[in-house]
């Protein structure tokens, strides 16, 4: 089979969590087809993360270096892919599913004549087939979906397979590329970044997430106290959200972001449906709530039926008790 | 500014048991509320196209009881089995011969989530975008949209024409009144049939995924239950 080309997204000047998760799910597909592995660094620095990609197993690494990139504009990572594309030729693309990637999934289809499998939560290679089964109807289904077509691209879902290191020897090539933003018709006036978020929502292992049950400031505190003791980052419904408790880049579910840390802490949330999409594959879930009936019960290890304003100073004391 | 708004019509996906009943797609019903409110008081239009079988017309008129000017209806009885490439194929065909300032679209739709169809209609259109917009306004001859990215907000300025994919995170769109719905009843739908356009990838089955392990409710005093989650938390599951 052709190559599996990996893009990597970098944050903060680090490779994504979420990257070198998909990146170690396009490992075994590749060496189960015996295909090889690329990877594909964007962002002014690249050169710096080329060995990050060889430890994780790709034997070719393509490295465009452009400040552009770190611009936060989706057509110069579409530039740059399409310039990779040409290099690598590869059977199938496979990206983790941020929003800078979901950003520029469509358009990218397009422009590299490929179909798209988005947002999927595990995907293989059978014969000239890529399978995938991704949640659909607000997660409430998974759908198998499938494409023959000539180049796929994938994204994947955050925490849908483990990272792990498989260092090999690689081969860095530095692709040419010259980005002219001039005529592109878009241009950043200003970044927001989400201040008080220290840890970054879906790379987190542990995740404390606030729900309207959270009424106030105070109880605001005791959900920050929890992340702070347990290292977590902080999330919330889109309820607590539209009250201005927390920012918009908390949101968590189908509209927010998807998360799947090892410890989910749901405080005062009630489980809508909307809510659970974005973070039923956690793997221990613990849901703080005053109604015994709250759905988000339903999808929770441990459920402690309660107010939060009870619950969390005797929590929170008990756990800096256990963890220091 | 000239708009026009894709929207589509979707199972009620928020419902607890689904009884087959259709809605807009919410994101849509953002994307539309967005374009009336920066329009209000202007003469521009603000067009609708939606791609579907003809009992979406329904979501159509409800659209149009929003406000919107004019509708066309692209029929496709089938389109449940089309996929995000097939249905912006559909649309780039239609928006050759209609030009407008400004498209939107929701940024996905609640059944599928591919979160697709808009930027790559923007793509073959040859137009510039911004995706998962929260904020929305003219400025001049130019759109700002914020858009909410992976570490924050991103406020893009991007020149018309141009096409803005949308979050329901916006606004809340309005429930029609009755001067709009009646309004609506005697507006016109244009109607069009075109030419099917292959899918590249294809759902082969859909089913409920694995149930989680159940749970248990811990109960008791307080102080106890507290003891006994951090207890298990540490010796059961192994995550603290």
């Amino acid at each position: 089979m052709k190559p599996i080309l990996v893009f990597l997204s970098v944050q903060d000047g680090r490779i994504k969590r979420s990257s070198l998760e998909a990146m170690t799910r396009a490992r075994e597909v590749a060496s189960e087809q015996g295909a090889d592995l690329h990877a594909a660094l964007l962002g002014s620095k690249s050169s710096e993360l080329a060995t990050e990609a060889s430890n994780h197993g790709a034997t070719t690494i393509y490295l465009l270096s452009d400040p552009v990139f770190d611009s936060h504009l989706n057509a110069p990572v579409i530039a740059g892919l399409e310039a990779v594309i040409r290099k690598s030729d590869p059977r199938l693309l496979v990206m983790a599913s941020t929003e800078a990637v979901k950003d520029v999934l469509g358009s990218l289809s397009v422009r590299l004549d490929a179909a798209v499998l988005p947002d999927v939560a595990s995907f293989d290679v059978a014969g000239e087939e890529v399978v995938c089964q991704r949640p659909v109807m607000a997660a409430k289904m998974l759908a198998t979906t499938h494409s023959s077509h000539s180049l796929v691209i994938v994204s994947v879902r955050s925490g849908s397979y483990e990272a792990t290191p498989s260092p090999v020897d690689a081969t860095v090539e530095t692709v040419p590329f010259v980005f002219d933003a001039a005529d592109l018709g878009l241009t950043i006036r200003e970044i927001v970044s989400s201040a008080g978020n220290t840890v970054d929502l879906s790379e987190a292992r542990v995740v404390v997430a606030a729900g309207r049950g959270v009424r106030d400031e105070a109880g605001r505190d005791l959900v920050l106290e929890l992340a702070s003791i347990t290292g977590a980052a902080i999330g919330a419904s889109r309820a607590v959200v539209e009250t201005g408790l927390f920012p918009a880049t908390a949101q968590i579910g189908q509209t927010g972001k998807v998360v799947s840390p090892d410890l989910y802490f749901a405080v005062g949330i009630s489980g809508a449906i909307q809510h659970v999409a974005g973070m039923a594959n956690s793997r221990i879930i613990v849901a703080i709530n005053k109604d015994a009936d709250a759905p988000i019960f339903d999808v929770a290890t441990y459920g402690i039926v309660g107010d939060c304003f009870n619950i969390l100073p005797l929590l929170n004391a008990e756990l800096k008790k256990a963890l220091a | 500014m000239n708009f026009c708004v894709c929207i589509k019509q979707v199972p009620d996906v928020q419902a607890s048991v689904q009884t087959g009943r259709m809605v807009l797609n919410a994101y849509d019903a953002s994307a539309l509320e967005e374009a009336l409110v920066i329009n209000q008081g202007s003469e521009d239009r603000i067009d609708l196209v939606l791609v579907g079988p003809s009992s979406a017309s329904e979501t159509i008129r409800k659209a149009l009881a929003m406000g919107a000017s004019d509708a066309t209806h692209l029929v496709i009885d089938e389109a449940a089995a089309l996929d995000s490439h097939a249905v912006a194929h559909l649309l780039a065909g239609h928006f050759k011969d209609h030009t407008y300032d400004v498209i939107l679209t929701g940024k996905q739709s609640q059944d599928s989530d591919a979160g697709l169809a808009g930027s790559m209609l923007a793509e073959l259109l040859g137009l510039p975008y911004a995706t998962n917009a929260v904020g929305l306004k003219a400025d001049g001859d130019a759109m700002v949209v914020t858009r909410q990215g992976d570490a924050g907000q991103e406020i893009i300025e991007i020149s018309t024409p141009c096409l803005v994919t949308c979050s329901n995170d916006m606004n809340n769109p309005r429930i029609p009144a009755l001067k709009g719905i009646m309004a609506a009843k005697r507006k016109q739908i244009a109607t069009d049939t075109p030419e099917v356009p292959g899918s590249r990838t294809v759902i082969t089955t859909t089913a409920p995924p694995p149930n989680r392990e159940p749970g248990i409710k811990l109960e008791g005093e307080p102080e106890d239950v507290v003891s006994e989650l951090v207890r298990r938390l540490s010796e059961e599951a192994g995550v603290i």
